[in-house]
């Protein structure tokens, strides 16, 4: 390898060879200029204060002056000196500066053997700077240094032989004899150049090599120290207990999962048996005697496999484990790893879950049973309705029937009974009239019984029909007070209807609706004397269609809570004194329950005893024939 | 731009430089004034002469270093002479300087010669009788008083070493002949232009 020219195709570590040559090669030169740099600055002192010891003064008899080596160790020292000094000392590492600085030392020595008188001595300091630029390891150093060495020779030669000679007359020739021992040490310096780059080169290539393998071996240090931290990370975090062993069944590392389960650090861990440390007794020999199996014959016939064991915790404490112990090849020795999960949970879980299934099968099957038993007691009730459906449809059949059948005599009781009142009067017979009168209102009070059961009869067995069509509210509301009023003013009330005129027109049962209305009217005009009842109607939404609100109020003798619960039930009045002190069938409001359902509408009560009753109505603005065929099927 | 520059100025250098080596090549090239001696030895001079052998004056200026050269030289040739002449060096000593002015180290190395008499010369009272006004300035005299050699003995300002004055003085001393009887001397002035 040339560690001066590198090819593009030259390793890294040629080029780091390279390139640390270099490096070397520039520091060698900088400090060599400086140290020049300081010789030069030395050798001028030492000239001039050579001049001053030497010659100081020039003499003219009794006069004296400075002598002129006094000035030339000065000016033409400083001249040749200051120069490449400050070449050294601002541009080392320069090539050029080290040739100025070759050219000069050797200008140096040609004016020392000025300042000496020409002592031959002083030539040894040419041989000293020659080896003296050699520090360079730069053998082109030493060519304008024997250049000038060789001019100096060659031009004195000629005019001042002695000088460089120390005879008179020399051959015009002789310089050469001196500049071939020039070169002469030149060739040894050139030697010891090439030796010190060669050897600079072989450093250069050492420490590149030094620092790749450094480097190298840096970062697999790195990457192992990582994998490490990597692999202690995941054995940290692990839930299950990982714990290696060595050849001889001792731990050798301890995770936190093992610490925390089996009470030991991992301080304390590492260096035990452990077989010793996690196995109760009955467990050592058997996990003993297939680890020494691996190790001896390669048998893994417990290795490699979970296995559901005991373990012992540090406290003495024995609980279910499930291990596996897998054997590690590393480079250094065989080891193995034990997994173990302590179980101790999940063995609880299973036989809570065992007891659960036993529990829930026994559950399981006392619901089967009890879904038999319902299925039968369906069966029965399907059974029982279909009879109580059959019994109701006859019952009503039978009412309906029954109904008929009473109202046509009961018609006539009562329709003769008003004859034979009429003919009494007429003949001046008073004393039956009253007997009259009591079976006229008997039959009434019966005919009305029976319509009403009838009624009932029919809606229960959904015979009711809808009677649908347009009706204005105001008209209906104008009738009804009509129809009401003797009964209101029979107990000295007053009536009052509000809001009827702006109610839209209503299509739906007009007849169902005034027999609501009708029988909220009676009642509250018998329950209440000498108070008022107002019927306010208003629009409203309910159920998510528009309706129309009637509330009939009363300031009449009103309900418990009690009452008020029972009260759309038929036959069902306040209590029993009501029907002795008010009369009444019971039929009334349950009727007008049922309509409001019939109409999908909805009732409601407010009432509170001795302040009155308020009976609140909403029922469909429009009812479609759907909802009537519906409800009438 | 910058490097064009750095040549431009290291080319100043290296000029610059070069000519101060040149101008002190130049400078210690350059001879004092030569003597202006007589052919015979000066009757007023209170030097004693020997008659059985030449006698050999060097006239030095006892601060001058360029006579430091002419000194070693001057051993060099009574090393190397076969005639040991009888020698002087004369040391100038002006009356204004204080006694012991004149005994520098060239003194010492003068006295340290084998078969050197070192004088002091009172205010160069013997140069002048020599006509001698540069330091290093030698005269050689047979035995009858009659001038072999006058002039220098180094062969530039303070330079030891091989030069004509040398060769040609041990040659009159061995021989009695030489091709060159006269060299330039390169030295320090005896005197000041005033006194000249």
């Amino acid at each position: 390898m040339s560690s001066e020219h590198i090819t593009p195709h030259a390793s890294s570590a040629e080029r780091r060879a390279c390139q640390l040559f270099k490096e070397a090669q520039l520091d060698i030169h900088r400090r060599t200029d400086r140290l020049f740099a300081g010789l030069m600055a030395f050798q001028w002192l030492m000239g001039i204060v050579f001049a001053l010891w030497v010659s100081p003064l020039a003499w003219e008899g009794t006069t004296s002056r400075t002598h002129i080596h006094v000035w030339a160790a000065i000016i033409v020292g400083g001249l040749i000196s200051l120069f490449p000094a400050l070449l050294g000392l601002l541009r080392a590492g320069v090539p050029s500066t080290r040739y100025v600085i070759a050219v000069a030392q050797m200008l140096m020595g040609a004016l020392l053997i000025h300042l000496t008188g020409g002592r031959i001595e002083t030539h040894f300091h040419v041989f000293g700077s020659l080896a003296f630029l050699a520090f360079y390891r730069d053998w082109r150093v030493l060519i304008p240094a024997t250049v000038v060495v060789a001019a100096d020779h060659m031009v004195r030669g000629v005019f001042w032989p002695q000088s460089v000679y120390g005879v008179v007359v020399a051959s015009q020739w002789r310089w050469l004899e001196h500049a071939a021992w020039v070169l002469f040490e030149d060739v040894f310096l050139l030697v010891a150049c090439r030796r010190s780059i060669a050897e600079m080169k072989h450093t250069a290539e050492r420490t590149a090599a030094l620092e790749r393998e450094v480097r190298t071996r840096q970062e697999a240090e790195i990457d192992a120290r990582s994998a490490r931290a990597r692999n202690d990370a995941i054995l940290d975090v692990a839930l299950d207990c990982v714990i290696l062993i060595d050849e001889q069944g001792r731990i050798a590392q301890f995770n936190p999962a093992a610490e925390r389960t089996f009470g030991y650090g991992a301080d304390e861990a590492v260096g035990l048996d452990l077989v010793d440390a996690i196995f109760p007794v009955e467990r050592r020999q058997p996990m003993r005697e297939a680890l020494s199996a691996y190790l001896s014959t390669g048998d893994t016939a417990l290795l490699n496999q979970r296995l559901e064991l005991t373990a012992v915790r540090k406290s003495g404490e024995v609980f279910p484990v499930e291990i596996a112990i897998a054997p590690i090849s590393t480079d250094a020795a065989k080891m193995f790893a034990a997994y173990v999960r302590d179980i101790t949970e999940r063995k609880r879980i299973e036989r809570e879950l065992a007891t659960y299934t036993t529990d829930l099968e026994a559950a399981h099957e006392t619901q089967r049973q009890d879904a038999e038993q319902l299925t039968a007691l369906v069966k029965e009730l399907r059974v029982t309705q279909q009879r109580a459906e059959e019994a109701t449809r006859a019952k009503s059949e039978f009412l309906a029937s029954m109904s008929h059948e009473l109202r046509t005599p009961l018609n006539a009781i009562i329709l003769y009974s008003e004859l034979l009142q009429e003919v009494a009067q007429d003949e001046g017979n008073t004393s039956s009239i009253g007997d009259l009168q009591r079976i006229q209102s008997a039959g009434k009070h019966l005919l009305e019984l029976i319509n009403g059961i009838l009624d009932l009869s029919k809606i229960e067995a959904g015979k009711m029909m809808l009677s649908v069509e347009t009706f204005t509210v105001e008209a209906m509301m104008h009738e009804l007070v009509d129809t009401v009023r003797p009964l209101v003013e029979k107990n000295r009330n007053t009536l009052t209807v509000r809001g009827a005129s702006s109610i839209p027109p209503m299509v739906g049962d007009v007849t169902k609706t005034r027999q609501i209305l009708l029988n909220l009217l009676s009642n509250a005009s018998k329950f209440t004397k000498d108070g008022t009842i107002t019927v306010d109607v208003r629009t409203c939404a309910f159920n998510g269609v528009e309706g129309i609100e009637f509330a009939v109020t009363d300031t009449g003798v009103g309900m418990t809570a009690e009452q008020a619960r029972k009260v759309f039930d038929p036959f069902t009045q306040a209590d029993v004194t009501t029907t002795r002190k008010y009369g009444g069938t019971g039929l009334g409001l349950a009727i007008v329950a049922r309509f409001c359902d019939l109409m999908r509408g909805t009732i409601e009560v407010e009432s509170r005893p001795g302040q009155g009753s308020r009976f609140i109505v909403r029922l469909p603005r429009v009812i479609t024939d759907a909802a009537s065929t519906s409800e009438a099927a | 731009m910058r490097a064009v520059w750095l040549w431009a100025i290291g080319g100043v250098w290296l000029a610059s430089a070069v000519a101060g080596l040149w101008v002190l090549l130049v400078y210690e090239n350059k001879p004092g004034e030569n003597a202006h001696t007589k052919a015979h030895w000066p009757t007023e001079s209170r030097l004693a002469r020997v008659a059985d052998r030449p006698t050999l004056i060097l006239l030095a200026h006892p601060q001058c270093t360029c006579t430091r050269a002419s000194l070693a030289e001057l051993g060099e040739v009574l090393g190397r002479a076969h005639t040991q002449p009888k020698t002087y060096v004369l040391f100038l000593k002006p009356s204004q300087f204080f006694d012991g002015w004149e005994q520098s180290d060239l003194w010492r190395t003068a006295a340290s010669l084998p078969h050197v008499t070192v004088v002091r010369d009172d205010d160069g009272v013997e140069a002048e009788r020599f006509g001698a006004v540069t330091s290093g300035q030698t005269m050689l005299y047979d035995a009858k008083g009659e001038l072999l050699f006058s002039g220098g003995i180094t062969g530039s300002r303070g330079h030891a070493g091989d030069n004509a004055g040398r060769t040609s003085l041990i040659a009159l001393l061995d021989h009695g002949t030489s091709l060159r009887r006269s060299t330039s001397v390169f030295g320090c002035s005896l005197f000041s232009r005033a006194e000249s």
